[in-house]
């Protein structure tokens, strides 16, 4: 077990040293969530529609597609120099490796969503603050959803020649039900909901995000293979 | 007990690629402690032999058996006995030295993973640039960080699929007299090469595949060595032949 935990942390630890060097990834996904907003912010005419109707939607677009490029460059990693090929050769259990992703995959998205969040609230001049503690819960239930299957299919499309496009389009699908709770409950947080309120919404985007990292466990063993 | 006794033991061992056999109906055992060569020319199925041998892809039939485990079932303790050393160097391009193979001394749950990696870095000469990035690094400086990622965690058996490649004469000598140093503390060695003095001069063991096939498996003993050369080449002709290629 205490290998186990190792392994995971090995692997964060070495995928935040390639970042700090980098800085590849988490500019890449600051810069295009970024430019998500900007594109709707200058499309839409806010006078005319209540920004706290709008903004939940445009939110999690700007989150989901620069995530999806984050899941791509993070796993390119893994592919440059048959790195992936190295992993498979430690005694690691599959798993270990799944999970290790993960949870640095998790990290960066957050980390640029912290970054989206003050600018967003800026943008639509909407007031995140007297929601925050809320809100940051329903980004990291989303987010993990987003997360937890996003790691598995792009292992998944890893070795397939046309990575970058399967990768959306087996993702987006599958990831419906997070992102419908998620857009719902970000709505009525900003709408002053509490978040016992919404006890139904929390607990299906729980369950998927249950159910993506239960599927990633029974599965990654062969998706891992050749 | 006498699965043990064999570190490699191989049944009619298969792998195609659609129509394609790769590897066709390979049988041999390597008892603890031989050194085998594997000579063939390209695209004979060398490299995808030791792609089964290390769990990294399953064979299409037959059986291989590594340190006593099935290599189809993936067996996370296998491999800590096995050292790869592949046409991949399997490094990460943005990390030093030093991190990649610290990283790697953790995932193998090595005690001390820094002594470790510097020991290593030291023995295959890379000391003066352990902290400069990968991706800066020559043929020969890559391949020789390969070989200090397969004989860090000091597995039992090694699987060096074209080890000498990039090599300069002084870093080739090294790895001979490295590999020489294994085989005396009884490691098990699978070699493949293309280098036909270095791979009969260090081995037990001889092997010439061809077309998916083992054409050839002798005791080195038995092997005339001026005479491999010829054969060698033979087998090389027909199987080019074979393929359609004419130089
Ligand atoms: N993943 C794959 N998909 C399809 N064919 C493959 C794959 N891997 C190998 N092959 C084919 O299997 C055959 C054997 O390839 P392999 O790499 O094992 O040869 P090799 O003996 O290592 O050659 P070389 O001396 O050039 O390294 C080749 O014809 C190759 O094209
Ligand atoms: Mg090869």
């Amino acid at each position: 077990m205490n290998l186990y935990l190792n392994q995971i942390a090995a692997i964060v630890w070495k995928d935040f040293v390639t970042e700090l060097k980098t800085r590849e990834l988490l500019s890449a996904m600051f810069i295009f969530a970024l430019l998500v907003i900007l594109i709707f912010i200058f499309s839409i005419n806010l006078s005319i529609v209540k920004a706290s109707e709008v903004g939940p939607g445009i939110l999690w677009v700007a989150f989901l597609f620069a995530g999806t490029i984050g899941l791509n460059r993070s796993f390119m990693l893994e592919k440059e120099n048959g790195c992936l090929m190295g992993l498979m050769l430690v005694p690691a259990d599959r798993t270990a490796i799944y999970f290790g992703k993960l949870i640095s995959n998790l990290i960066f998205l957050s980390i640029m969503e912290l970054f989206i969040l003050p600018l967003f609230m800026i943008f639509f001049n909407i007031d995140l603050l007297s929601h925050l503690g809320p809100l940051l819960v329903v980004v990291f239930l989303g987010t993990l959803g987003f997360c937890a299957l996003g790691t598995l299919l792009s292992s998944l499309s890893s070795n397939l020649k046309t990575r970058e496009i399967m990768l959306p389009i087996l993702l987006y699908p599958l990831l419906i039900p997070i992102i419908i709770g998620a857009v719902r409950m970000t709505g009525q947080i900003l709408d002053g909901t509490e978040l016992f309120d919404m006890m139904k919404w929390i607990g299906l985007t729980a369950s998927f995000d249950i159910i993506y990292i239960g599927v990633s466990i029974m599965t990654i063993d062969h998706i891992l293979e050749e | 007990m006498e699965s043990l006794e064999n570190a490699i033991e191989v049944r009619h061992l298969r792998k195609a690629f659609g129509t394609l056999k790769a590897v066709d109906g390979i049988d041999f055992e390597l008892k603890q402690g031989e050194f085998l060569t594997v000579f063939g020319p390209n695209g004979a199925g060398k490299t995808t032999l030791i792609k089964i041998l290390s769990g990294l892809t399953q064979p299409s039939s037959g059986t291989a058996k590594v340190a006593g485990f099935d290599v189809a079932e993936g067996h996370p303790e296998m491999r800590k006995e096995i050292g790869v050393i592949s046409h991949s160097t399997a490094l990460y391009a943005d990390l030093t030295p030093l991190e990649n193979l610290m990283f790697f001394a953790r995932m193998h749950g090595l005690e001390q993973p820094e002594d470790k990696a510097l020991k290593v870095i030291g023995e295959v000469g890379l000391s003066p640039r352990r902290n400069d990035r990968v991706r800066t690094f020559s043929r020969g400086m890559l391949q020789r960080l390969s070989i200090a990622r397969a004989i860090l965690h000091d597995p039992a058996i090694l699987f060096l699929d074209e080890p000498f490649t990039g090599l300069d004469l002084h870093a080739a000598n090294v790895l001979k007299e490295h590999l020489q140093r294994l085989h005396d503390s009884s490691r098990t060695i699978l070699m493949t090469t293309h280098d036909i003095s270095c791979g009969l001069e260090m081995c037990d063991k001889v092997a010439l595949q061809v077309q998916g096939k083992f054409a050839f498996l002798e005791n080195i003993s038995d092997v005339d060595k001026d005479r491999f050369e010829s054969m060698y080449f033979d087998a090389v002709r027909d199987n080019q032949f074979a393929m359609g290629i004419s130089l």
